[in-house]
């Protein structure tokens, strides 16, 4: 037995004097890997290597799945539809639970002392956008609407009712808005954009497909009236049975009122502005042309 | 530079309980704890020896000679790339193209509601003709299912008739020849062109027999009232 006085006896010596962790000392399991079967070697080295004898199936050259041998195949028979018409070019809202965003407050990923929209979720890596794959931004869904504690000021681009209750139960702010491709692109991701050195574009408005959704109260759209929102926020408390905490007595008011202009994409920044990241500066246009055209 | 800009709302407060922030904690200076920071992308500026092209040599790329090169420098070097930055913004003409596409595809808020109402009016139209045409077509139906039963009993009716009448016909062949005879015969064919024959000529009798009481009928009430 080994004298040593340690706790941990032998081993912890040995591990002491073992060299650190390297890429350079580090393999496989024993048993771990295996060699690849070598076909076709040894007593049975002239014969089919289990292949079977002749034909598609000796040669690997197998037709296509579903192919019939130049029957019209099965699959070629059923007429199409159009369920699926225009698939590839809907509108994509990946889901946003409550829960996730929850989680994002509580670990500290996402500031809740500040408006949250895309940009916030996107830098906390709490969702992926891809404009270029059709997304068109979020979709607050409503899981985990029992356990979402936490007063936010959100902007979405899409949100079911349950959780627009749920974030108006806390206290919190909700408006669903639309960014066009462009105005989204430069919202996840604005360090890239600004190196361009381009000025910040108009917000464009939704299409006729959306825009009903995005003036509708009921959605906390961000074109329609704040009166009706109002209402809407009354009637939606009514519905689920909570009482609406009065905001204006809040010391996070002003927070919670901030909202975006229907052309702007980042708070604090208009439509043509020119963010220099190397001068840590914003240019802003003089001409009355351009500012015409931007604050239009 | 920019990290530092982007980084400085992640300030760190320790020593609140992260299992705490459940409930949202605002302190007095109204920062909220925030124990996982942005960790920005370096940005990896050169700005000690920024390339900048030079316009006027041959040996520079076409690319690097555009606007859209020059508005990129001056993203990344701010003056020191030399450029105006008038250059950033779209030069009047450039102006007036944007304005002219944005006219042609992006039309004004409250023409895409009027669109959006002519088309919900317009669907609505479509549904209430509809609505109207099945409630009409409805209300035809019951008497239409009447009809339809009262033709069924009628064809029931006429076939049963007709049925009995062959049968009787029958009979009256094997009566006649005193034996049974194909209906497909000539000999039960004549049978029965003779026997309609009769019955013609014995409707029309009665005809005439009907017509001549009714003649002395018509012919005595005169006499009776002379």
């Amino acid at each position: 037995m080994s004298a040593s006085s340690t706790v941990g006896g032998k081993t912890l010596d040995v591990v002491k004097n073992l060299p650190r962790i390297t890429l350079a000392n580090l393999r496989p399991n024993p048993g771990a890997r295996q060699n690849a079967k070598r076909r076709g070697r040894g007593m049975h080295g002239g014969n089919r290597s289990g292949r079977g004898h002749k034909g598609e199936r000796q040669r690997g050259n197998r037709p296509r799945l579903g192919f019939e041998g130049g029957q019209t195949p099965f699959y070629l028979i059923i007429p199409k539809y159009g369920y699926n018409e225009g698939h590839s070019r809907r509108p994509q809202y990946p889901p946003l639970s409550l829960r996730r965003l929850q989680y994002l407050i509580d670990v500290g990923r996402v500031d809740p002392s500040q408006p949250i929209d895309l940009t916030q979720l996107v830098n906390s890596r709490g969702i992926t956008i891809q404009p270029l794959k059709r997304d068109y931004g979020v979709h607050l869904v409503d899981e985990g609407a029992d356990i979402f504690c936490a007063k936010v000021n959100l902007e979405v681009q899409l949100a079911s009712e349950a959780a627009i209750a749920a974030v108006e139960r806390n206290g919190g702010v909700i408006t669903t808005s639309y960014y066009d491709p462009r105005s989204l692109q430069i919202l996840i991701k604005p360090v890239p954009f600004f190196m361009t050195g381009q000025p910040l574009p108009k917000r464009m408005f939704p299409g006729e497909d959306l825009l009903l959704y995005y003036t509708d109260a009921n959605n906390r759209g961000y074109l329609a009236d704040l009166e009706k929102i109002e209402a809407a926020r009354k009637a939606l408390a009514f519905k689920y049975g909570y009482t609406l905490p009065n905001i204006s007595l809040e010391t996070a008011c002003k927070m919670l009122a901030e909202r975006k202009d229907p052309r702007q994409i980042f708070f604090g920044l208009a439509p043509g502005w020119v963010v220099n990241m190397a001068e840590k500066k914003i240019l802003k246009p003089t001409d009355k042309d351009l500012l015409e055209y931007y604050n239009s | 530079m920019a990290a530092s800009l982007l980084g400085r709302r992640t300030a760190t407060l320790v020593g609140l309980s992260s299992l705490k922030s459940f409930l949202p904690i605002i302190s007095q200076s109204c920062i909220l704890q925030q124990t996982a920071s942005y960790n920005p992308k370096p940005l990896r500026l050169n700005l000690k020896d920024p390339y900048i092209p030079d316009r006027n040599s041959e040996k520079t790329p076409e690319w690097q000679k555009t606007d859209k090169y020059d508005r990129k420098l001056f993203g990344r070097y701010g003056y020191a790339s030399g450029v105006d930055p008038v250059k950033l913004w779209p030069t009047p003409a450039q102006l007036q193209e944007v304005i002219a596409e944005e006219k042609e595809w992006y039309p004004p808020l409250e023409e895409i509601l009027q669109n959006i109402a002519v088309k919900q009016q317009e669907k609505a139209a479509k549904q209430l003709a509809r609505e109207k045409l099945i409630a009409a077509n409805m209300a035809k139906m019951p008497k239409m299912i009447l009809d339809w039963k009262k033709e069924k009993q009628e064809t029931k009716r006429k076939a049963k008739e007709e049925k009995a009448k062959k049968e009787r016909l029958l009979v009256l062949a094997r009566e006649r020849f005193g034996h049974a005879v194909d209906p497909r015969s000539h000999k039960f064919q004549e049978m029965v062109a003779e026997i309609e024959k009769e019955e013609k000529k014995r409707r029309k009798l009665l005809k005439r027999q009907k017509r001549q009481e009714e003649q002395g009928l018509t012919a005595l009430s005169p006499n009776r009232a002379g």
